[in-house]
Formats: C-alpha cells, sequence, structure tokens
C-alpha cells in the first residue's frame, strides 16, 4: 500500500449542541492511488468525515494531515487543500450554484487563476468524462436529477484534484447511471487520482474497493481488506451493514463444497469462474482513440472468423462516440462483465475500449486466472 | 374482477399546452388483487406519476382508471373514500409529513375517516408498533432522522388499514438492515390480505420479492408479467435503463456453461445455492417456531438464531433475547443450514406455515435442508 495522502489523528468532532461527538477519536490512513470506500449506516459519520478532507470542518481535537502536513485553517491553507483534495456531496443542489453547465464547471478551475485557455480544456474534459458534452448551454435549473449528479462531478474533476471524495455518488440514480458512475471512478483511479466513496451500498463497495474503513456511531471500528470486516457478521450487523450478496454466496458454496474460500470472488465472473468452467471463447479488446466505426469492428469479427460476436463496449469515450457511430454494441452498460460472462459461456467477444482502459480491462481479465478462468485474449 | 386497480389508455401530461410532454403515454395496466406486484423504470419513467394516479391525486389527461372495476370519479367524497382503501407512501417523506408530532400525523388519516377515537387510538398504537415507532409517539416530527421519517410516513399509511398499500421507492435512502426490515414488513402485509405495489430501480430487491412486474419506460409501459422473461430480453432491460438482477445473470452463466437449462431460475441466494449445491454436502435442520407470548425463548445454545415478524422482532427487543440473524432471517437461516449449521427461526404466530412451506420451497430448485 502507498504512502498515506490523507491521514486522521485522533479526529473528534462535535457539532454544536450536540453532547455526543459525531466523531470520536478517529484514526484512519487513505493510501494514494488506494481505491478507498467509507462504510456506514446513516448517521454513522461519513459525511461528518469528508467535510475534514476538504477543511470545510475543523476538528474539536486532534487532526488532519494531507500528504503528511498538518491541514492549515487560514484562508491560503484551505485554497491550496481544496485545489488538490476535491468532495463531491451527496445532495447535488448543495453544490451547483452556475446558471449554466459551463459556467459551473468552469466556476473552480477560475477560481484557481487558471487562464482561459486551460479552464476551458479542462471544462470540455469534465463534461467529455461525465458524458454531457452536448450540454455545455443548458440552464442548471432544468437539468435531471442524475444530469446534476453529474455535473457536480464534472465540476470535481475539473480541478484535477489528487483526491476526490464522493459521498453516495450512486444514491437516487438508475442502475445502470450507477455502473457508468463506477466506471467513471475506475476511470480515474488508473489515472492516477486517488478515489475514495462513501456508500451503503455494500455489494458495489465490495466490488471496487481495495481497502474499506467502517464507521459506527462515529468511531472507527475496522480498517483494511474487505474480507476481514464481512467474516465477522456480528461486527457487520452491530454496524447496520449486511454481508455483499458475492461474498455470502461464495462462503456457502465453499461451506457445501468443503473447499477454501480464498480466492475471494467479487465480482460476478469471478466467482462464475469459481464454480464451473467449461470452454472458453476469445476475448478481443478493440482500443479506441477518437474515432468509433463499424469498419473497425469488421476487422475484429473477421480476425474471429465466427458469427454470434458479441459486442461490449467500456470508457467514457466509446460511450460518448456510441450514438453516431452505427456500430451494434449488445452492451453498453457493465460491457467488461457482460463480455466476459459471454466468454465464460464460450462465445467470442469484442469490447471496444478507450486506449487508455486497455490496462484496466487487460489487468481485470488477469484478475480471472485466480478462479481458474484463463482467457485467450488479443488487444487489435 | 381481475383487477383491483386498472388504468386503462391512460396518459397524463403535467403542462396544458398541445406540445407539452406526456409523462406517461397511452399505458394499461391492472394491478392484481393479492399479487406482490413491483412497478420498474430507471429516474423519469414515469412510476411516481402512474402511482398519483392510482390514489386519484392525478387525474388522467387522457383514458380511465378503476377501482374494482369502478370508474374512479373525482368528486371530494369519492376521492375520500378512494383514499381509505388506496394508500400511498411518496418516497419523500418529507412531502408527507405535516403534523407536528409524530402521532398527529399518524392519527391525521383514521382521523379523517370519522372513527371512533379509540379506533384511531388503536390503529396509531397498531401501526407504530409495526414500523418499531412506539417510542417516538410523542417526538416532534422535525427531530426525527431520514430513515425515522419513512418509517413514520409508512406507519401513516397502515394506519388507515389500506386495501392497496402503494409504496414508492420505499428503501431508497435507507441503509441495508433497515431496508431489509422494510420489507419485512411489507411482506408481512401482503401475508395480511394487503396487495402491495412498490416501485423501484433496485433490480435484485424487485426479482426477489415480486410475482409480477410492470415496466416503464419514458412514460409508456414496455411489460407486464413475470419477471423472468423481461430480465431475459437483454435489449429490453438495457433500453428500459436498468440492469439483470444478481441471481438471474449468475444463473444464466453456470447453467450455461454446464449445458443446462435456466429453470427453475433462483430468484435468491438460498434458491441459487439450493441449485448449486453437491450431493455430498452436510445440511443442518431449520426449526421453524412461533415465538412465545412472553418472549422467554430457551438459550439452546450452539444453533443459529432467526427471527422473522414485527411481533417477534418487538419481543426479542423487549426482553433482550440473542439472535444470530436479526434481518432477512429466512434467507439468513436458509444459507446457515446450507453451510451446515442447525437453524432455530421465531416468527410471528401467524407466519409458522407460510415460512415452512417457503423453506420447503427450495427443493423445487435442488437439495434443501430439512424443516423440523
Amino acid at each position: 500500500m502507498g504512502d498515506p495522502i490523507i491521514e486522521t489523528q485522533d479526529l473528534t468532532f462535535r457539532y454544536s449542541g450536540n453532547d455526543s461527538p459525531s466523531l470520536d477519536g478517529v484514526s484512519l490512513r487513505i493510501g494514494r492511488g488506494v481505491r478507498t470506500v467509507i462504510l456506514g449506516a446513516n448517521g454513522a459519520g461519513k459525511s461528518t468525515l469528508f467535510y475534514h478532507f476538504n477543511g470545510l470542518f475543523r476538528p474539536s481535537s486532534g487532526r488532519v494531515l494531507f500528504d503528511g502536513q498538518p491541514v492549515g485553517y487560514r484562508r491560503r491553507g484551505l485554497r491550496e487543500l481544496r485545489s488538490r483534495v476535491a468532495v463531491v456531496l451527496q445532495n447535488p443542489d448543495d453544490q451547483i450554484f452556475g446558471q449554466t453547465v459551463e459556467d459551473d464547471v468552469a466556476y473552480g478551475p477560475r477560481n484557481l487563476g487558471l487562464d482561459e485557455r486551460e479552464v476551458e480544456a479542462r471544462v470540455e474534459r469534465a463534461l467529455a468524462l461525465v458524458g454531457m458534452s452536448g450540454m455545455r448551454d443548458r440552464n442548471t435549473m432544468k437539468l435531471s436529477y442524475g444530469q446534476r449528479k453529474r455535473l457536480s462531478i464534472a465540476g470535481a474533476i475539473a480541478m484535477e484534484p489528487e483526491v476526490l471524495v464522493m459521498d453516495e455518488p450512486t444514491a437516487g440514480l438508475d442502475p445502470q447511471m450507477s455502473l457508468e458512475l463506477m466506471e467513471l471512478a475506475e476511470q480515474l483511479h488508473h489515472s492516477g487520482t486517488t478515489v475514495v466513496i462513501s456508500t451503503h451500498d455494500v455489494d458495489l463497495a465490495y466490488a471496487w474497493a481495495d481497502e474499506i474503513h467502517v464507521l459506527r456511531k462515529g468511531r472507527l471500528i475496522y480498517s483494511g481488506e474487505s474480507e476481514g470486516f464481512y467474516s465477522d457478521p456480528v461486527q457487520v450487523y452491530l454496524t447496520g451493514l449486511i454481508q455483499p450478496s458475492m461474498f455470502l454466496i461464495n462462503k456457502s458454496l465453499c461451506d457445501m463444497r468443503g473447499l477454501p474460500e480464498v480466492p475471494f470472488p467479487r465480482t460476478e465472473t469471478q466467482l462464475v469462474s469459481k464454480m464451473a468452467s467449461g470452454p472458453k471463447g476469445r476475448f478481443v479488446i478493440l482500443p479506441v482513440r477518437d474515432a468509433m466505426s463499424p469498419s473497425m469492428v469488421d476487422s475484429a469479427v473477421s480476425w474471429l472468423g465466427g458469427t454470434e460476436i458479441r459486442l461490449g463496449l467500456y470508457g467514457t469515450t466509446c460511450r460518448r462516440l456510441l450514438p453516431d457511430s452505427g456500430v451494434p454494441v449488445d452492451y453498453v452498460f457493465d460491457g467488461f462483465e457482460s463480455c466476459m460472462s459471454q466468454c465464460l459461456m464460450g462465445r467470442d467477444v469484442v469490447l471496444l475500449c478507450d486506449e487508455g482502459c486497455v490496462d484496466i480491462v487487460a489487468s481485470k481479465i488477469r484478475r480471472l486466472e485466480d478462479f481458474g478462468t484463463v482467457v485467450e485474449t488479443k488487444v487489435l | 374482477m381481475e383487477y383491483i386497480l386498472e388504468a386503462r389508455d391512460v396518459s397524463h401530461r403535467y403542462g396544458r399546452g398541445e406540445d407539452s410532454p406526456y409523462s406517461l403515454h397511452h399505458v394499461s395496466v391492472g394491478i392484481r388483487e393479492g399479487v406482490r406486484t413491483v412497478i420498474l423504470g430507471a429516474n423519469g419513467a414515469g412510476k411516481s406519476t402512474l402511482f398519483y394516479h392510482f390514489n386519484g391525486v392525478y387525474r388522467p389527461s387522457e383514458g380511465e382508471m378503476f377501482y374494482r372495476d369502478i370508474p374512479m370519479s373525482y368528486e371530494r367524497e369519492h376521492l375520500y373514500q378512494l383514499r381509505e382503501d388506496v394508500a400511498v407512501v411518496v418516497q419523500n417523506p418529507d412531502e408527507q409529513i405535516f403534523s407536528s408530532t409524530v402521532e398527529e400525523d399518524v392519527a391525521f388519516g383514521p382521523m379523517n375517516m370519522n372513527l371512533h377515537p379509540d379506533i384511531v387510538e388503536g390503529r396509531i398504537r397498531d401501526s407504530l408498533f409495526k414500523v418499531g415507532m412506539e417510542e417516538y409517539r410523542y417526538r416532534p416530527t422535525t427531530q426525527l432522522s431520514y430513515g425515522q421519517k419513512k418509517r413514520v410516513a409508512i406507519a401513516g399509511a397502515l394506519a388507515m388499514e389500506p386495501k392497496v398499500l402503494i409504496l414508492d421507492e420505499p428503501t431508497a435512502g435507507l441503509d441495508p438492515q433497515m431496508s431489509q426490515e422494510v420489507m419485512e414488513l411489507v411482506d408481512q402485509m401482503c401475508l395480511a390480505g394487503t396487495t402491495v405495489v412498490i416501485s423501484t430501480h433496485d433490480v435484485d430487491l424487485a426479482y426477489s420479492w415480486a410475482e409480477e412486474i410492470h415496466v416503464l419506460r419514458m412514460g409508456r409501459l414496455v411489460y407486464s408479467g413475470p419477471p423472468e422473461p423481461f430480465f431475459g430480453d437483454r435489449d429490453a432491460v438495457s433500453l428500459a435503463g436498468l440492469t439483470v438482477p444478481h441471481t438471474f445473470s449468475v444463473n444464466r452463466s453456470v447453467e450455461g456453461i454446464r449445458g443446462r437449462s435456466e429453470s427453475p431460475y433462483p430468484r435468491t441466494e438460498s434458491q441459487l445455492l439450493a441449485k448449486m449445491s453437491p450431493p455430498e454436502a452436510r445440511f443442518g435442520r431449520i426449526s421453524v417456531r412461533a415465538v412465545p407470548e412472553d418472549g422467554a425463548v430457551p438459550d439452546d445454545g450452539g444453533e443459529l438464531v432467526g427471527i422473522y415478524g414485527f411481533r417477534t422482532r418487538r419481543l426479542f427487543d423487549e426482553t433482550g433475547s440473542r439472535a444470530d440473524v436479526y434481518f432477512d432471517a429466512i434467507e439468513g437461516c436458509c444459507l446457515g443450514a446450507m453451510q451446515g449449521r442447525d437453524a432455530v427461526l421465531y416468527c410471528d404466530p401467524e407466519l409458522v406455515d407460510v415460512v415452512r412451506e417457503r423453506i420447503r420451497g427450495l427443493s423445487a430448485f435442488g437439495r434443501a435442508p430439512e424443516v423440523v
């Protein structure tokens, strides 16, 4: 694990007028580049903790360190901190102030004193990442909830922070949008941003997190890999959470078959790999830079030389290019998992993938080897 | 009578202008009495708009609504009657809670029905008991947490003793345990004869619970029927802004690899595991018992203890009895037994048979733990 980028030491926080502290002696370390989830029931202190990460709240006692240095609460220190740590609030309405989409995203970068060309470049990139490039001039009041949520994330991304903290990012989103968002989190993670998410969706947390920190009534009760926490049902129960579906199925299955629980499957394809095996299909990764066309797919299909080939998509660039591309994609959402599950059933698949995401996909495929699945893979 | 609630060719627009967009477009949907029903759809698909038609808050721009085969009348007194029978719990409890104390809020509906004060009192107590909020009876509603408000809103609906209970995104914003507690209560309402309709975009929840689903997409009804044919149609699921439930896709993959049939379709983890269980696995046994009236539960030790039903839950709380599985306990005890542990499941007396039936139903999928 990397060195901590954010650290809290014995952090205690009381809202004025409250007897019991909202955070009580919390000491945790968020490793640089570690996919981090803060778990806990409603009211456990997740949001309060986040407000300390960007200096909005000041500890009643204890301290917060960023990059090894204690956070300074003077104006300059806070400005510096907030250019490096961006927090996306649960309710986008608390965060959106600009009149148009463009204004809103540009607000942060402009405040950093960047020149207009740089501001423009950042706005464009951030909106593209959240799939809102076509909505620059829209009035922010007229956006749907999902769009406002994505806009607030774009505003944070435009700051190009070292740490992106998202409070309940998928709450209130429908399932496809949630998947899209987690894909974005994965992409940001791979481009070097430290991504921290709070949620009480244990399935989502389990599939994504390298490390979890669990809060209960303001106290930190667990820090580490997910399995260490979920293996203790009493602890999970007392925290107001439940065990993730994949964890539970794996445990039951292993007990029934007398097999070891490790390696722990965290995704459907990992679980399926552990449960059954047969002839696999071939997995073709088709990198996409700035254009996507049916002829690209044709070349992949002719290389595979078969019929019944399934086509999936991964990455924000692909998603943006799709509508005008004329490419008949089968799996627009959850493209990797969907393609891989077809592959496990013996079908050849092609995954259209942002050039920058090829490594992400390749490592997901390699990870399956731990579960007994070796798939013939080719990057075209 | 085929349907208790029905929309026939209903369209709805929010504005009055010719070109104001349709939020419901020629929707014909029937809710069957006593059938666990889920309305599925992405944000903005029209779920809430449809619900407001069910209790007459909205009037169709075109088409007609029926309750028990009678066209809805929007006369004031008819609406009162309708809302005695059809209670809608909206997603955001702040839009539903108006009174200053919990008690007043729950009493509001029954008092409007001109019931005798004793009956109103009974209903307040009963419904607060069911949602586990008795202690909060005299609290100001402004001091409640989000989850508590949600429960008060549900209690307000229960106090009407409606024939149809409609819940818009009942688990949204709740943490997992609270979600399971709400779903257990809903389950119990169904068993007691209430027709329950839920809207959600949680496909896993919908799949494990619903007997029938209706899917909305951009104001149009795109599917009505049992969940499996819908989730088996990848394109339809994708167009509706939804995803395929975990148990459905894991089952499809595993059976696909083994070259076996997907049916019977497991909807819960225990059903999936029953299907996948090897013949050599040693299962524990599950004993389903009515909770003793005084809550005095023998501490047998060693066995996995689960509880099911709001009465059992309260009794265990009061007596401080030990339980291992507080939430989703039918499922939890089945999984425990499949892992080789003996389990005791305490439940409300009237639920004993139903619970036994449900556990035995696992044998339709493969090997099931024995019920004693």
